[in-house]
């Protein structure tokens, strides 16, 4: 009976129901379309939507390009970042690609092989390419053109308590040319393990896992004379799972046998004091600072035989194919550039400044700044870009994989070796990404 | 005249199941006939080159991939483990709350609760619970249960402990569901067969196993089917707890496409992947179908 009643009485409501919810798609699907309609755009641009500082300081510049240049409208859309590349990428499926599109830097040569980014050498005004630092300049350039421009790059080193680490009777390397070798930095762990009560010492971020484990631990591998795959004949087997590779991967396997490591059940290890040592970027500036003020000092990652290593790289702008104006999208960027706009960002997001004039008018990057070994391993040649080839998304994956693998104490042989094997398949199926 | 009025049935019939018909064929069957057809090629999402037929390569690679046999593997295991287990465990939960207690209903929502929240946010909340060294609140509990004797782990970096570990995640959060499907087969037993089983002497457990079992025969039949192809379907739990790891200790064969189809852009292999996955839930289920429809309880 009940069953039987039940449709009678709620004809009438899921009536009203359906009625509502037709509405309301009426509405989003017309106020869709208002946004389409209003005031076209010169220009869209498309932008992860990262820290809310520097959102806002992006936004600004928008505004800011928007009044001076009311003909060519810049319509800024956010894309939030978990999901970022899987949006663009099914945008490109579509063909619906902005004009210009941000892209995370190890990620160029994927777009510009898959023939989304038009290169910019031609488009952008000599001076501007001229002005860029080394390795925004590397981080961009594929196949020897330039296909995307970064307003700022990432700085990676060891941030260190100054007083802790001399307590313990270590020196304080103030170049990569005079970082801690493997065994000083062993020593250094285990002085300091000594006068630590849970014996866990260094912070090495382990809570982050995806890129970071590829930007934050490949420089060692270069450090140690390895890499993530061979960079003239791209193959990983030999290089990845070679024998300086798996030395290096060893080394740090060993750190958190050891007990070393703090297991990062959250991102406090290093504010609350219970490490000495943080494995960590630019961005941890902001928050380290004041928790230890000026006890805190920055210190190149150690040296595993072939002198110390950092990773670089950061998001980028590139010019897509699709752009309708590519000279009025390449002004943009040149914008984007001008040192006033990247001291903006760079003083919102605490990242390197992309550009020589924009650095050397940051003190903090300065001689004598806190931040000045960023700028020193960026510009004389101390970091290494992460591999600059459309197979990164695989060499990116399989390395992470193998690295999770390595730190739950898996055999760093094994592990790299099935990640090499993982990227040479990947390479042979896409016939070499020639 | 009969059959003009059973071809008019039949008519409204296929005319009243057309738009769920067409739901699953365009949402179900063409998805997967569309899988079949790319495990035959090479095709990469994103990729410029031209789409080539490879025949049954894909299949090979995945077969010869030791990480996707590791999957499968442990997607045996934790089915093996977790079906029975919870299922077990739901019964025995819906025979307590069958009974007269005290604020029965608000039982039923304690236990039920697990089920309505988002897997993501259980997961999150069991790494927190997980957490290694002695803090860590399970270690903690288990410390305090051997008054003492247990030695702190790393749970999901530990590769003999993750897997189960994940287990008691997943049963924590599915045997209310099961719970529930159960009670209500409870309540659908006639009172009167207890009574007459009273009458021949019957005790608790002859009567638990000649007419409360026989009673549960359909829900349980189903609450096991589901929870098996559940159990194949682990994902969500895997990804934000261990990543597939330690040393894939925990990936699944769903992990496993997900990894090939979305971080490495392999989609030509994830379909191999999902059509050799399909083929063997697909053998499981009709073994399990076939095994329960060919069962009798005793008695």
């Amino acid at each position: 009976m009940r069953s039987a009643a039940a449709p009678g009485r709620c004809r009438p409501r899921c009536g009203v129901f359906a009625g509502a919810l037709a509405a309301l798609v009426l509405v989003a699907v017309l106020a869709g379309c208002g946004r389409e309609a209003g005031p076209a755009a010169a220009l869209t641009v498309w932008a992860h939507a990262g820290q809310a500082a520097e959102r806002r300081v992006l936004e600004a510049q928008v505004a800011r390009w928007n009044a001076a240049h009311p003909e060519a409208r810049v319509a800024l859309t956010l894309l939030p970042e978990g999901a970022y590349g899987s949006q663009v990428q099914a945008a490109a499926l579509a063909g619906d690609l902005p004009d210009v599109l941000e892209l995370d830097g190890p990620y160029v040569a994927s777009y510009a092989w898959q023939g989304h980014l038009r290169p910019l050498d031609g488009l952008l005004p000599p001076d501007v390419i001229g002005d860029l630092i080394p390795s925004v300049r590397a981080q961009g350039t594929w196949r020897g053109r330039l296909y995307a421009v970064g307003a700022f790059d990432s700085g990676l080193a060891l941030w260190a308590r100054r007083s802790l680490v001399e307590a313990a009777g270590a020196r304080i390397p103030a170049h990569p040319r005079e970082a801690w070798s493997a065994r000083e930095f062993e020593a250094l762990l285990a002085a300091l393990a000594a006068r630590d009560p849970d014996g866990a010492v260094l912070d090495l971020k382990l809570n982050w896992q995806g890129e970071w484990y590829t930007y934050g631990f490949s420089p060692l591998l270069v450090s140690a004379g390895g890499d993530l795959i061979d960079r003239s004949r791209w193959r990983a087997a030999g290089t990845l799972d070679g024998p300086a590779s798996v030395a290096a991967m060893r080394t740090v396997q060993g750190w958190i046998r050891r007990g070393y490591v703090d297991p990062n059940l959250d991102d406090a290890a290093f504010v609350q004091g219970r490490v000495a040592l943080s494995w960590s970027g630019h961005w941890d500036w902001p928050r380290y600072r004041a928790a230890w003020g000026e006890d805190l000092v920055l210190v190149p990652l150690p040296d595993l035989g072939r002198g110390s290593r950092s990773g670089q790289g950061s998001w980028a702008w590139g010019v897509t194919t699709r752009a309708r104006d590519p000279r009025l999208a390449a002004r943009f960027l040149a914008f984007l550039l001008r040192p006033e706009e990247v001291l903006a960002m760079t003083a919102a997001n605490g990242a390197v400044p992309g550009t020589r004039t924009a650095l050397a008018r940051s003190p903090a990057h300065a001689p004598g700044g806190p931040l000045h070994l960023y700028a020193v391993q960026l510009t004389q040649g101390w970091t290494v870009p992460r591999p600059r080839t459309p197979a990164y998304p695989v060499i990116t994956s399989a390395f992470q994989q193998a690295f999770a693998d390595i730190r739950d104490g898996v055999d760093p042989r094994a592990a790299l070796a099935r990640a090499a094997r993982l990227i040479d398949e990947d390479i042979a199926a896409n016939a070499g990404y020639r | 005249m009969p059959a003009t009025a059973e071809r008019a049935e039949a008519r409204a019939a296929w005319l009243l199941s057309a738009p769920a018909l067409l739901g699953l064929a365009l949402f179900l069957a063409l998805p997967f006939a569309l899988a079949v057809a790319l495990s035959f090629t090479n095709l990469r999402l994103g990729s410029p080159l031209p789409l080539e037929l490879v025949g049954l390569e894909q299949y090979a690679r995945v077969l010869a991939d030791a990480r996707f046999r590791q999957a499968l593997g442990n997607n045996l295991v934790f089915a093996a483990v977790v079906v029975p287990v919870q299922t077990a465990c739901a019964l025995g939960l819906a025979l307590l709350l069958h009974g007269r207690l005290r604020a029965r209903a608000l039982y039923r929502a304690a236990f039920f609760l697990p089920v309505v929240f988002p897997l993501a946010l259980v997961a999150v909340l069991w790494v927190l619970l997980y957490a290694p060294g002695p803090g860590g609140l399970v270690n903690r509990a288990l410390a305090l249960l051997t008054l003492g004797h247990w030695t702190p782990r790393d749970f999901l970096h530990d590769p003999a402990w993750a897997l189960p570990a994940i287990m008691v995640t997943s049963i924590w959060q599915g045997v209310g569901f099961q719970m529930v499907i159960l009670l209500a087969g409870l309540q659908g037993i006639p009172r009167h067969l207890y009574e007459a089983a009273a009458l021949d002497g019957a005790g608790r457990w002859a009567r638990f196993r000649h007419v409360t079992l026989p009673g549960l025969r359909n829900p349980l039949v189903f609450t096991a089917l589901v929870t098996t192809i559940l159990a194949f379907r682990l994902f969500d739990q895997v990804r934000i707890m261990t990543r597939g790891g330690p040393a894939g200790a925990t990936t699944t064969v769903v992990h496993e496409i997900f990894e090939a189809a979305y971080v490495r852009a392999q989609a030509a292999r994830a379909s191999a992947m999902t059509v050799i996955f399909f083929l063997i839930v697909l053998a499981i289920t009709l073994l399990q179908r076939r095994l329960a429809a060919h069962r009798r309880w005793a008695g």
